[in-house]
């Protein structure tokens, strides 16, 4: 059975798209998933680099449409995790270099032997994103506690919607403390506004500036706080009823859990 | 000259500015990546910029996914957008929104529910270049990415401030977009974002380290405060406010872009920042 092709797209950029296609990848390996990650930013790839495979690249997405290899030539397998494999974008070519049906029959292919094929979606929604969703049958919307960013959301909610795929969220660099003084929306603000099925919620960590600068995902490090967290999201997309994460916050996921069960 | 400015702009016509007696600057906002401070950095340069009499004129060319009205506080008073007035079906007048903490500046919003394909690139230009023949600036937030919304937000701006985090992708993206834009547009470096005491432990890129792959003048550097995030999303930029470290780094940066010889961001920076920070902490290290 071909494996699950699921785009993590945002429509705002700088949320954490990549951040999160590469750290959920990783959990998903960890567990005994095969994973491809396909990195669909052509011309402004970053997947590779967030997880430290900059160096390997020899060949990538656009030329393996273009038949100058095979696409098992240009999956980079990553050392650390034995079913983990990333597809890297062309960095020097334009988004318009491939088409969504050409993108559409590499994911087809990928999914062939993975279990999870997941396309880290570019910012905006012009070629970029049509491509990115063309290939998929699933998508995770990852958005901010910031208005921009929910309204870039929730255009993206719509466009994916007009293509029938089930939508999951998360919920990326919430900062308990200002959800607390009234400064920040909470993820029930957040889920209102979407009205979208919750599978995450990444608190705001400085940690991950620095494992993403390193190419380490913070997956790798057991004791990490976030480590943690994205485990529990590929569970959730396993199908398993994880208990969120609490984060101090009174009263909050209480309420999000009657908001959950009541979907 | 800025008093004069003032006075006229204090008419009820609002837009209805005389026209400058020469063409004002036309600056592009871009990174490449998305999520780096584009649109913050341009409510809060257009504002600073205003706050110091000048007129300036903003666009949103991110068709499809505009914030910057929401950043300034004026979603409920956008009637038209950009597509609107490059479709000729308002005058630009109609369009413009004048802002409600500023008097100089107004906002030309981006269309919401349109497709950033819509856009006629030479249409733009010609709209850039009637802004620049009524305000002193017009700065232009770009979209993320390089593709047509990224071409048609340069197309009719002759300088660029590139925005960049202190992160590896960041500045991949930034360095990316830089070699796009070509000598043409002149481009000048905000560093958004920074946290000091995390480049102190050797856990950020510091300045030097970001600048030391771009090579470009520095405007100045931002640091990352909740504050932004407040003030975004309550759309009062923070540059509205003259105290503060981050507000006073607006205005400095609002300086430089005006020619004043405002000193070197980067050490004053360290100076005011660095030095609190190791005051509080005791000099400790991590």
């Amino acid at each position: 059975m071909a494996g699950r092709r699921i785009v993590i797209t945002s429509g705002k950029g700088g949320v954490g798209k990549t951040t999160t296609t590469a750290n959920l990848g990783a959990a998903l390996a960890k567990r005994g998933s095969r994973v491809v990650l396909v990195d669909a930013d052509i011309g402004l790839r970053n997947l590779d680099l967030v997880l430290g495979l900059e160096k390997r690249i020899v060949f990538d997405l656009v030329e393996v449409v273009e038949g100058r290899c095979q696409l098992r030539q240009a999956l980079i397998k990553d050392k650390r995790f034995e079913s983990l494999a990333i597809l890297p974008a062309a960095q020097t070519r334009d988004k318009d270099a491939i088409t969504e049906s050409q993108f559409e029959s590499v994911i087809a292919e990928a999914a062939q032997n993975a279990d999870y094929v997941l396309i880290d979606c570019p910012a905006g929604i012009e070629g970029g994103f049509r491509n990115a969703v063309a290939g998929a049958k699933e998508a995770i919307v990852v958005t901010t506690p910031e208005v921009s960013a929910i309204r870039d959301a929730d255009r993206v909610v719509g466009k994916l919607n007009d293509r029938a795929l089930p939508i999951r969220l998360i919920v990326n660099r919430l900062r308990p403390e200002m959800v607390r003084t009234g400064d920040m929306l909470s993820v029930e603000d957040v889920c209102e506004i979407l009205a979208v099925e919750l599978v995450g919620v990444i608190p705001e960590d400085p940690e991950v500036i620095d494992t993403t600068n390193r190419g380490e995902p913070i997956v790798l490090d057991p004791a990490a706080r976030l480590g943690i967290i994205y485990e529990k999201i590929a569970r959730r997309l396993e199908g398993e009823m994880v208990p969120f994460t609490s984060f101090d916050s009174q009263g909050f996921f209480g309420k999000l859990f009657g908001a959950l069960k009541a979907g | 000259m800025h008093q004069h400015i003032l006075r006229q702009a204090q008419d009820d016509s609002g837009v209805e500015i005389a026209p400058a007696p020469k063409l004002g600057r036309a600056i592009v906002v871009t990174s490449g990546k998305g999520g780096v401070g584009k649109t913050t950095t341009t409510a809060n340069l257009g504002t600073a910029l205003a706050q110091r009499g000048a007129r300036v004129a903003l666009i949103d060319a991110d068709v499809g996914l505009r914030n910057l009205d929401i950043v300034l506080g004026l979603e409920s008073r956008v009637k038209y957008h950009l597509l609107d007035v490059l479709e000729d079906k308002v005058t630009l007048d109609e369009a413009l929104v004048r802002d409600k903490h500023s008097e100089t500046l107004v906002l030309l919003a981006a269309a919401q529910s349109r497709e950033k394909d819509e856009v006629d690139t030479e249409k733009m230009r010609a709209l850039v270049q009637g802004l620049r023949e009524r305000y002193d600036y017009v700065l232009i937030d770009c979209p993320a990415g390089i593709e047509l919304g990224f071409k048609n937000a340069i197309v009719g701006a002759d300088e660029a401030i590139v925005v960049c985090t202190p992160e590896v992708s960041a500045v991949r993206d930034v360095d990316r977009v830089v070699g796009l834009l070509g000598n043409r547009f002149k481009p000048q470096l905000i560093i958004n974002r920074l946290r000091p005491q995390l480049v102190k432990k050797g856990k950020m890129l510091s300045v030097e380290d970001v600048n030391a792959i771009l090579r470009l003048p520095l405007l100045g550097v931002i640091a990352d405060e909740p504050e932004i995030i407040i003030t975004t999303n309550r759309g009062e930029p923070l540059a509205l406010r003259h105290d503060g470290e981050t507000a006073s780094a607006y205005h400095a940066i609002a300086a430089r872009v005006a020619g004043e010889d405002v000193p070197a961001p980067s050490p004053e920076f360290k100076e005011s920042l660095m030095d609190k920070l190791g005051s509080i902490f005791g000099g400790k290290r991590a």
